[in-house]
């Protein structure tokens, strides 16, 4: 077994793409589920809408790729609207039901045929991060001075070198330019965006806000306008959501309808119940670590099914192609346990923990 | 917190007792250290219904070099072996296609890129649609969809009565319903086509351990109801009484879908499948109305089981102890009614109805690991529209959302079919969050 490989890319993982645009959704859902107690089963959605606002000025509008920021922040805001106003006055699970079944809609008509103009169908839309892979070669310096880095988008091997002595392994943990730029860019986003929801939360709106995550009626006696509040989170936390949309887009220069489907969004909530519901820490580090033990678990197996496969008793237990359903299995169980026996996560306080909210 | 820890356990080892049961289907011969299969299936979309193309001529090429091809047979299916990853265009000939049918040129070819092969087998389909020349006055194609939309509207009712009253007795909204609704799909393709071969001594069992689909339907709608008891027994019930908060449960019961969902695409993998039984039909010609007698019976079946459960519910002491339940849990216990007992029952009835429902599904759209997922938003609308909770609401809603998503097919391509039950639900909740038979009560 190829332990070497298996380590560099656990490591790869843990700081990796997927980690950042997991961390800004999920620090946008933990507005809204950690904070507000409002229950989003559709982030995917506004992840969407940000990478289309991007992929749409290439295909359909064709003007510079940075009115797509606007545009996909536009569009987010326009279904926090559509999604909230219904139901934000009315049961908790109403907003469940309603993000769940919207978000399925919006990857259905993104990828159908029949808007093809507007979103390209099920092919997405590809190549059209020009602008934003050239900003990574440029000369980054602080006041003409000191040079920050000068990236070149086609060398493969940014990143530090581990040797471990005594057992002589060595570790390359290695990033393209074009890589190591997006994940500057992320990372920096992931410290802007949750210092903004730190600050955010120890500011008088912030509790308010966990008012009524406790309870809304209290709140409510005291003359605060409750609905205008939890659609303030719902709104927030979808536009911050919506980063992890442009970030995705970024990285790749291509959105594809299929990276946005309902499961996406329930793993980011397994990410973050995993980190611990209403901390930002736990928003930033759960997706962390969450992708590093999918992806060893997705190695590992890979590499102990070989070619053969599993068999046990005449019976093929895992091969290859059932490596991915596997994982997801355990994301499933992983999600059912920490709910029952640590809900509140590896860095969230229990006793805040209270997600009673009816 | 022990017995909750052993009751957690003994749930994932049932999980995983599932997952080794259903064994997975047989592939058709030995794969060559290189050789890919392409299956091609033609079918033909016409008023939401999708019927097999037989006889059609399906060439793939390489480089400009025909290199297979292959005729669909009976289910519109075609085999195609290529050797190696490489580029491959798939082309359907036009001029083999029945008279009826066409497909527009653009869409007659697709092209297989080697990054696609995944796997040693890789899915495609081509859907054609009405041939110009056959075009049916406004009236008939009305009548056809009303038929077609009470056959959807009586799956969904039946599908989603078990949602509905889970959620009156218990106010949980279950996530993993929809993979209920698999789960009796997937069973009965069990022990219809991949047969339990220690069955075999079994009477109506034949050596491969596979019985006729009648009465795995009969078997597998039991096993629905026990897998939704299994359900209330060691996950939601115990948690329910520990006093975990409904919030945390909706999280977990979206957790066990993510869970058996995946368990699903691990034994059965993400091919659609027929039936062995009644897959393929010739559709009775009913005035404008085509449909095939497998339709006709199932829509008979489902009308006889909402029938059933509605007059349980109306008329015998069950019945009403569960809407009495339903209508305020602390209530009914007062006046001496055994709740836990009626909240067995009603996972029970919800888990067999689910599972009936997913047969019914498989059969009108064949087997697949996502099958119930697909129709979870539209249960959905369908009980919010009908008044989340009440059980004459689930039935009633069910049926209204169903007809009218097979209605708008007039002004909603097939691929977005589902979507107009998005507006139904929103509507619905700005206009009468109560739904139309829910009573009206302040919630925040």
């Amino acid at each position: 077994m190829n332990w070497i490989g298996i380590i560099e890319n656990t490591i790869k993982a843990l700081i990796g793409i997927n980690a950042v645009y997991f961390a800004l959704a999920a620090i946008g859902l933990n507005v809204q589920f950690g904070y507000a107690g409002l229950l989003n089963f559709g982030q995917a959605a506004f992840m969407a809408c940000g990478a289309y606002g991007l992929g749409m000025t290439a295909h359909y509008f064709q003007i510079n790729m940075w009115w797509g920021v606007l545009i996909g922040l536009g569009f987010s805001l326009v279904l926090a609207l559509l999604l909230g106003v219904p139901t934000l006055r009315l049961r908790a699970d109403y907003l469940a039901i309603v993000t769940i079944a919207a978000a399925e809609i919006v990857r259905l008509v993104v990828r159908s045929v029949q808007f093809n103009e507007y979103f390209n169908g099920s092919d997405g839309i590809n190549n059209f991060g020009g602008p934003f892979q050239r900003l990574g070669s440029v000369d980054w310096r602080i006041f003409d001075q000191v040079q920050l880095f000068k990236l070149n988008p086609q060398q493969r091997d940014y990143g530090p070198s581990l040797t471990i002595p005594g057992v002589d392994w060595t570790i390359d943990v290695e990033f393209t330019g074009r890589q190591l730029w997006a994940l500057i860019v992320g990372w920096g986003l992931v410290l802007i965006l949750g210092s903004f929801v730190y600050m955010l939360m120890r500011s008088p709106w912030g509790r308010v806000l966990k008012g009524i995550r406790e309870d809304e009626t209290a709140v409510a006696s005291l003359g605060k306008n409750v609905f205008g509040y939890k659609m303030s989170a719902l709104i927030i936390g979808g536009l911050i959501g919506t980063f992890a949309g442009f970030m995705l887009a970024l990285d790749r220069g291509s959105v594809q309808p299929d990276n946005y489907s309902r499961d996406v969004t329930f793993y980011i909530l397994t990410a973050l119940v995993l980190g611990g519901l209403a901390t930002v820490t736990g928003s930033i580090v759960g997706p962390m670590i969450f992708w590093a033990v999918f992806q060893f678990a997705d190695v590992f197996l890979r590499e102990a099914v070989g070619r053969e496969g599993i068999t046990l008793f005449n019976l093929r237990i895992l091969d290859t192609t059932q490596v991915g359903p596997t994982n997801q299995i355990l994301i499933g169980m992983l999600l059912i346990l920490l709910m029952v026996y640590r809900p509140q996560g590896l860095f969230g306080n229990r006793k805040e923990m209270a997600i009673d909210a009816r | 917190m022990r017995r909750a820890a052993q009751v957690v356990a003994m749930a994932l080892l049932a999980l995983i007792a599932l997952a080794a049961v259903m064994s997975p289907p047989r592939t058709a011969h030995a794969q060559e250290d290189d050789e890919r299969t392409i299956n091609v299936r033609v079918q033909n979309r016409l008023e939401g219904e999708n019927t097999p193309v037989p006889g059609v001529t399906i060439t793939v090429s390489a480089g400009g070099e025909e290199v297979a091809s292959a005729e669909t047979n009976e289910n519109g299916l075609a085999e195609l072996v290529v050797q190696g990853r490489r580029d491959y265009e798939i082309t359907v000939d036009r001029d083999t296609l029945p008279d009826d049918v066409d497909i527009p040129e653009e869409r007659a070819s697709l092209v297989i890129t080697s990054g696609q092969f995944t796997s040693s087998r890789i899915a495609r389909t081509f859907n054609t649609g009405e041939a110009a020349s056959t075009t049916e006055p406004f009236v008939d194609k009305l009548a056809q969809r009303l038929v077609d939309g009470t056959r959807f509207g009586l799956l969904i009712a039946i599908s989603s009565v078990g949602l509905s009253l889970v959620f009156g007795t218990t106010r949980l909204t279950n996530f993993a319903h929809a993979e209920m609704v698999t789960f009796g799909g997937v069973v009965a393709f069990l022990f219809n086509v991949t047969g339990i071969s220690f069955l075999g001594f079994m009477p109506f069992v034949d050596d491969r351990g596979r019985m006729h689909l009648i009465l795995a339907a009969v078997i597998t709608t039991i096993i629905g109801g026990l897998f939704g008891l299994f359900l209330n027994g060691t996950l939601f019930g115990v948690l329910r009484r520990r006093g975990y908060s409904l919030i945390t449960l909706m999280v977990i019961s979206v957790g066990l879908s993510i869970a058996l969902k995946n368990v699903f695409l691990h034994r059965f993998r993400s091919r659609r499948r027929p039936y062995n039984d009644y897959a393929s039909q010739s559709a009775w010609e009913i005035g404008p109305v085509s449909i095939t007698p497998r339709d006709l019976i199932v829509a008979v079946i489902s009308l006889v089981v909402l029938i059933t459960v509605a007059l349980t519910l109306q008329r015998t002491r069950l019945g009403k102890a569960t809407r009495a339940v339903s209508d305020n849990l602390a209530l009914a216990s007062a006046t001496g009614i055994n709740s836990e007992r009626i909240i067995r029952v009603v996972w029970f009835s919800g888990g067999a109805l689910a599972a009936l429902g997913g047969i019914f599904n498989g059969l009108d759209e064949q087997v697949s690991f996502e099958m119930g997922a697909q129709l979870l938003f539209v249960m959905f609308a369908g009980i919010t529209l009908g008044g989340l909770g009440s059980a004459f609401g689930a039935l009633l809603g069910g049926f209204i959302v169903g007809l009218f998503v097979e209605l708008a097919t007039f002004v909603v391509p097939s691929e977005l079919k589902n979507a107009p039950a998005l507006i139904v639900l929103i509507l619905v909740l700005l206009v009468r969050p109560q739904g139309i038979l829910g009573r009206a009560e302040r919630v925040g």
